[in-house]
């Protein structure tokens, strides 16, 4: 069985505008409409995210933070603005494209977990590598790694249902690690789990952030945001403050 | 995502709600059931009728007051026909020189009666050359004879069923038996031929025709039974019977037999177009069915993608495409009208044997109707999978996966 194609035709001049960076975004609003009124969750955020760096958000309930995360996870699109994600140009993708960027380039780590409740652990963290398209035996191969990195490698056969809240939050960041993406995005991902659990997930991202993988993190706790390397804070929708710690 | 990968997920799916699965694809099962077993034992109705018609010889063709009627007009006028008489005969005889033999007929009904014992059975006057006309054969003893006839004896050749009943001890030839109170010796037992849906066709005494005629009143109309060598001289034999029949009963050229006629070929068509509508509606019912059926799986579909909104939602955002969601709800879909039809073409095989044990029809149970029945019920499933995988299909991810937490 082949791999899904890369449904990306050659776009080099498009690339280059991302001057090599892993995420760009330029002037990015989103606007609902309730009824008459416009509800503006996003009012021009422009921000760039290098390889490598940790990167926390912080900003009061409502300012826009969870709308920002979907549209760099491609979940969702903005109203007016661009934005790269290593390199393409996301705001112009159409949706086979966007799917193709959330499974290879995006790893997403939800504050509910949303893990498959009548499949295992593995067969949660093989989903991605099923849309990927590989081989049953690769795909195996893949998603015991992946459970070994967040240590549940004798949690694999358990469902949803038979983990802890803190367990169930790792299986999912092992399916978000599962396909190697160039960013993993986690939307308050302690949120619905006490602080020890808390404190467990953000060692394991200080790890992950250390073996090399780019985080971004939304969160309300201080003490959470102080493992990132640089904390963006987001106020009615818009970069109030760029933050780098060290 | 590979067929094989969306195969297993929608088996997996299903399985995980058996019992509304099953209802889902209960409509398509009984259509599908309805549908084989339906065709299946029309066909086996056919076949048998063909096999029985045959037996009876397509050498032979028939002529009698009534005919077949089909319809109480029929009947009706048929009650104005003139009885037929031991003079038509004798022209018949004499005139269809196509024919091999011309043998006549009255047929009765009545009680045989021997010591204590007593049974109803069918009463029939013959000519001599009857035994080479009809397809009883004799087990023992002799046929009713030429000088029978014309001396009306009071003999009489039994059947099967008079032997086991009336003689229990095998052995009836030279015996006595009473019919309307006139003694009759019993001269030969003709070979068992088994029955015709469920009715026995052994229950009969033959007697001569002008000692049925003595019995029953000289008034009653005959039959005749006309054998030619070869099928192919039917239509000549038959012409002449009708020429000789229409020129003793003074009928003009434009006026209507007012006798009937009946061959093989015509029982059979006329057979054959009756269970041929009966197989017609049949399938255009079941089709109806069978489209509501997948209706009855669409609105399901649709149900379920309600509540399976956020599960979409999360797949998308791992990295499932449009493509992939919908293939996975088409195959949901085609996989429960798919197995409603497997389970129906069971169940109608089951039946069919069923039928095949308790009766004499065949109920062949032919491959032709099950690729079809399998292949419309898939096509349902498939047709009726489009509109909710399409709805599926199209969610947006983060509006999808807003609809639940988990
Ligand atoms: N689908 C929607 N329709 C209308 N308004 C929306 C929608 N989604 C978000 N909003 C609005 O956009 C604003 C930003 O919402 P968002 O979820 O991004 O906030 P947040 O910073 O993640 O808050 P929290 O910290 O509570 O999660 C809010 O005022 C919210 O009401
Ligand atoms: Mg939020």
């Amino acid at each position: 069985m082949a791999e899904t194609n890369n449904p990306f035709p050659e776009n080099a001049a498009r690339e280059s505008a991302a001057n090599g960076k892993l995420i760009q975004t330029e002037d990015l609003w989103k606007t609902y409409l309730m009824g008459s009124e416009e509800i503006h969750a996003l009012r021009g955020v422009s921000l760039e995210i290098e390889r490598n760096e940790y990167v926390a958000i912080m900003g009061p309930s409502g300012s826009g933070k969870s709308t920002l995360m979907n549209l760099i996870g491609c979940l969702d699109t903005p109203t007016r603005g661009s934005y790269w994600i290593n390199g393409k140009l996301a705001s112009e993708l159409d949706d086979d494209q966007l799917a193709y960027l959330r499974n290879r380039e995006i790893g997403f780590v939800f504050q509910t977990f949303n893990l498959l409740p009548r499949a295992t652990a593995l067969g949660n963290v093989e989903l991605p590598l099923v849309y990927r398209g590989l081989p049953a035996a690769e795909r195996r191969e893949k998603a015991q790694d992946a459970l070994r990195m967040v240590e549940l490698a004798d949690r694999m056969d358990h469902r949803p249902s038979e983990l802890s809240g803190g367990e169930r939050q790792r299986v999912a960041i092992a399916r978000a690690l599962v396909n190697s993406p160039s960013i993993v995005l986690a939307d308050e991902p302690t949120g619905n789990l006490d602080s020890a659990t808390g404190a467990e997930i953000m060692n394991l991202f200080n790890r992950l952030n250390r073996e090399g993988n780019t985080l971004l993190v939304v969160t309300h706790e201080r003490d959470v945001a102080a493992c990132a390397r640089r904390i963006i804070h987001i106020r009615d929708g818009m970069v109030e403050r760029d933050e780098r710690i060290r | 995502m590979s067929i094989g990968d969306s195969f297993r997920l929608a088996i997996h799916t299903l399985l995980a709600y058996k019992l509304r699965s099953f209802l889902t694809l209960l409509g398509i099962l009984i259509s599908v059931t309805t549908l084989v077993t339906v065709v299946s034992i029309v066909r086996g109705m056919d076949q048998f009728v063909a096999e029985r018609l045959s037996q009876l010889g397509t050498e032979v063709f028939v002529i009698s007051r009534f005919g077949m009627i089909t319809n109480a007009k029929q009947w009706a006028e048929a009650q104005k026909r003139p009885r037929l008489t031991l003079q038509d005969y004798q022209a018949l005889r004499r005139g269809v020189t196509q024919a091999t033999h011309v043998g006549a007929i009255v047929r009765e009904r009545g009680e045989l009666k021997h010591g204590r014992q007593s049974l109803r059975a069918a009463v029939r006057g013959v000519t001599a050359n009857m035994i080479d006309i009809r397809t009883e054969e004799l087990a023992t003893g002799r046929y009713i004879s030429e000088a029978d006839y014309r001396h009306r004896k009071q003999v009489c050749v039994i059947g099967a069923d008079v032997l086991k009943n009336l003689y229990p001890s095998g052995n009836a030839v030279g015996k006595l038996l009473s019919i309307r109170g006139q003694r009759f010796q019993v001269v030969g037992v003709a070979e068992p031929v088994g029955s015709i849906f469920g009715q026995s066709q052994d229950n009969f005494v033959y007697i001569p025709l002008t000692t049925a005629l003595k019995l029953y009143g000289q008034r009653r109309s005959i039959g005749f039974q006309i054998r030619v060598r070869e099928a192919a001289l039917l239509p000549a034999a038959t012409d002449q019977a009708r020429l000789i029949l229409r020129t003793r009963h003074h009928l003009g050229y434009f006026d209507k037999d007012d006798f009937g006629l009946i061959s093989p070929a015509a029982v059979l068509e006329l057979w054959q177009s009756l269970t041929g509508t009966i197989a017609r509606a049949a399938v255009v019912v079941t089709i109806i069915f069978v489209v509501m059926g997948g209706i009855v799986i669409m609105n399901i579909m649709l149900a379920s993608l309600t509540e399976r909104t956020w599960e979409v939602g999360m797949r998308k955002a791992v990295g499932a495409t449009r493509a992939d969601v919908r293939m996975q709800f088409l195959m949901e879909a085609a996989c429960l009208s798919t197995l409603g039809g497997v389970l129906g073409v069971a169940l109608a095989f089951a039946g069919t044997r069923l039928v095949a044990l308790l009766s004499p029809v065949p109920a062949p149970f032919s491959l032709d109707i099950v690729v079809a029945a399998l292949a419309v019920s898939s096509a349902v499933g498939l047709f009726f999978g489009i509109y909710p995988a399409d709805r599926a299909a199209r969610l947006d991810p983060i509006t999808a996966l807003r609809s639940e937490g988990c």
